[in-house]
């Protein structure tokens, strides 16, 4: 029977390791899943935001495109209006002999040339190419030339040689003024052909921005969907794995339920049957059942402790309590077992301990356990030691530590890892037929984390353990104004 | 002497009274006092790029009058004359014509019409046609107040004198 104990206990404990091994799996897992959706959303953004600035600086470049194309176009729309307006207004002053007439046409003109001086000189001062200077000279020259001739048939029509106004205008108006009209189609040729450049450019900067769009879309649809796909795999899987851990604790704790009420049956059958009537037999039989039930009732509630503070919403009222409190409570409830196990308890409780927040049932639970452990594995000693001392880590403030020592057979190193386990028993303790449920350390551990503190154990196979509790100073207290009393325990001796 | 005869007489003595105060009208306007201002002063002026600096005033009769044409570089001369009943228009035509509006017309129509003047003088509105009509023909002359000249058209001198001289002959007997 006790070996099949054993098997059970053994498979418990693997469950529980398992429970605890896939709950960090996929706890990693769903958050690695996370962090890569997370990162996927960044780089998205990021990417976003250079695509934006992308677009936002094509769409500012063909802008300025179109309106410096619109202005050089319109300028040189102007020049050219203004060039045929000079040449206009002169040739007007051949349809009139008034005088009056004549220099009105001749102030149209000379305006008219003025502003397209000033255009020329424009063009020349914002000449950005050494072709749009080049030809911008090439026009103000030329056009230099035409208004000489312009002049000349000015001032032949006003001294009606009207014959000579025409014949010079013929022979060296036109071709010049041809030729001033050739600079400013040159210089559109230039725009467009500068426009085209740049429009080229702006083309190939827009197909780079759609090529990095459809990339960045392309990447967060692909890396997003696997991040989404890998966190919906870890949350089914982790409530697979959770399914079957309930399953397996389920039925690996109705497996303890039954080896003992299979030994009680058992006992109770030989009693009715007849075949225990008297005697050792009977005692045996009495005996057995006194046992297997008392083993039940252990096993029931380290099962029912053991539930109740795995809810994750607070299960006590936290209030400040002396840790003599703590330790007067514990030793009063094992005070039989250690009696019964002729065990020496030694004290060392200092009288100006600081209080610590918890439920004083909890905490004397917890430093049960421990203690319990201490007597299961003491092996040949019957020497405890509970010493408490105050823990001034600067970063968790003023704590206090409660250490229970034993000189016992201590933990094999490979086990240390997993006595906090739920159901873990050592092959060693197996193997010794020291009983147990494997859920003690792991209530204790609870109890210690729900108290806003850790449980730590330091061990040597041979030599013995210590398992310290670690409880921060009491904030409550703090708050209520309270002060720690001096505790007459310190140095007590019980046994 | 009969009554005839006495009538006649009187007629005689009648005009040569007119005659002689004609005469004496134009002694008197051809004998020129200093300009007491600017704008009393007419000025002869040309075009900038026109060699000529000095005319006497038989030249500037000979070049209004048309029987001279071309400028000693050889451009055509083109008169201009401001519109009808301007002052300067009067001036000019007092003192470098020495005619009345019907006669300066008609010595114009003869002298056209014989081919002995190419073109008669241009008539313009106003001073400042006046003086873009000169800055933009090469050839051109013409005349402004003194007041009314600026750098666009060059003041010729007259008999050696320029209109802020003392004894400036061209002068205008209204005032501005």
């Amino acid at each position: 029977m006790n070996a099949q104990l054993s098997t059970l206990r053994m498979r418990a404990a693997e469950v529980g390791r398992a429970a605890l091994h896939a709950s960090a799996r996929n706890l990693v897992s769903t958050g690695s899943s996370s962090v890569l959706l997370f990162l996927v959303l960044v780089i998205e953004f990021g990417v976003g935001l250079v695509i934006i600035q992308d677009l936002h600086s094509s769409y500012s470049e063909v802008e300025e495109i179109y309106g410096s194309s619109v202005r050089g176009l319109h300028r040189i729309g102007e020049l050219e209006y203004d060039t045929q307006e000079t040449r206009r207004t002169t040739l007007y002053a051949l349809t009139t002999s008034d005088g009056n007439l004549q220099v009105s046409y001749a102030d149209q003109s000379r305006e008219a040339d003025r502003r397209v001086t000033e255009g020329i000189g424009d063009y020349l001062a914002h000449a950005q190419t050494p072709q749009e200077g080049a030809v911008g000279r090439r026009l103000w020259n030329d056009w230099s030339a035409y208004l000489a001739v312009r002049d000349e048939v000015l001032g032949r029509i006003l001294e009606a040689d009207t014959q000579k106004a025409i014949d010079i205008d013929l022979s060296l108006g036109v071709p010049r003024f041809q030729q001033v009209h050739q600079d400013l189609d040159e210089i559109k040729r230039l725009y467009d052909q500068q426009a085209s450049e740049r429009l080229g450019t702006v083309a190939a900067f827009s197909r780079r921005s759609v090529i990095k769009l459809t990339a960045a879309l392309g990447f967060g649809l692909l890396f997003g969907s696997i991040a989404i796909w890998a966190i919906q795999q870890m949350r089914m899987r982790s409530a697979v794995q959770l399914a079957r851990l309930q399953m397996d604790f389920v039925a690996a704790v109705s497996h303890e339920l039954r080896t003992p009420l299979t030994a009680v049956l058992s006992a109770g059958e030989n009693i009715r049957d007849g075949l225990v009537c008297e005697g050792s037999g009977l005692r045996e039989q009495g005996s057995i059942i006194t046992s297997q039930a008392s083993h039940l009732a252990e096993l029931v509630d380290q099962v029912l402790l053991y539930a109740a503070i795995g809810r994750d919403k607070p299960w006590h009222e936290a209030r400040p309590i002396r840790v003599s409190d703590v330790v007067e409570s514990a030793l009063g409830e094992v005070a039989f077992l250690l009696k019964g196990a002729g065990f020496t308890v030694k004290q060392e409780i200092p009288p100006d301990l600081p209080l610590v927040d918890g439920d004083l049932p909890v905490l004397s639970r917890c430093l049960q356990n421990l203690l319990v452990n201490a007597v299961k594995y003491s092996g040949g000693s019957r020497a405890i030691t509970i010493s408490a001392r105050k823990d001034d880590a600067p970063d968790n403030g003023p704590g206090v530590q409660i250490s229970v020592q034993d000189h016992g057979i201590g933990i094999a190193a490979a086990d240390l890892a997993h006595v906090f386990e739920p159901f873990f028993r050592s092959p060693r303790e197996v193997a010794s037929q020291i009983r147990g449920t494997g859920l003690g350390l792991s209530i204790a551990k609870r109890g210690a984390e729900a108290s806003g503190g850790r449980l730590t154990v330091v061990s040597q196979e041979g030599v013995g353990s210590i398992f310290t509790i670690h409880l921060p100073g009491s904030t409550l207290a703090e708050k209520n104004g309270t002060t720690a009393p001096k505790d007459p325990a310190f140095g007590r001796m019980a046994s | 002497m009969g009554l005839r005869g006495r009538l006649l007489f009187i007629l005689f003595i009648m005009c040569l009274t007119l005659g002689m105060e004609r005469s004496r009208l134009i002694y008197a306007s051809d004998r020129p006092e200093r300009p007491a201002r600017p704008e009393q002063a007419l000025a002869i002026v040309v075009n900038r790029a026109n060699p000529v600096e000095n005319l006497s005033s038989a030249e500037l009769r000979k070049i209004f009058m048309g029987t001279r044409g071309q400028w000693p570089n050889g451009r055509r001369i083109t008169v201009a004359m401001l519109d009808y009943g301007q002052s300067e228009r009067k001036a000019i035509l007092r003192q470098v014509y020495r005619m009345d509006e019907d006669a300066y017309r008609e010595h114009f129509l003869k002298e056209v019409y014989r081919g002995d003047v190419f073109a008669a003088p241009k008539t313009l509105s106003s001073a400042v046609v006046m003086r873009k009509f000169v800055f933009n023909a090469p050839g051109a002359i013409g005349y402004l107040r003194a007041s009314d000249v600026d750098d666009s058209v060059k003041v010729l001198r007259i008999d050696g004198h320029l209109p802020e001289d003392r004894d400036y002959s061209l002068l205008i007997d209204e005032p501005l």
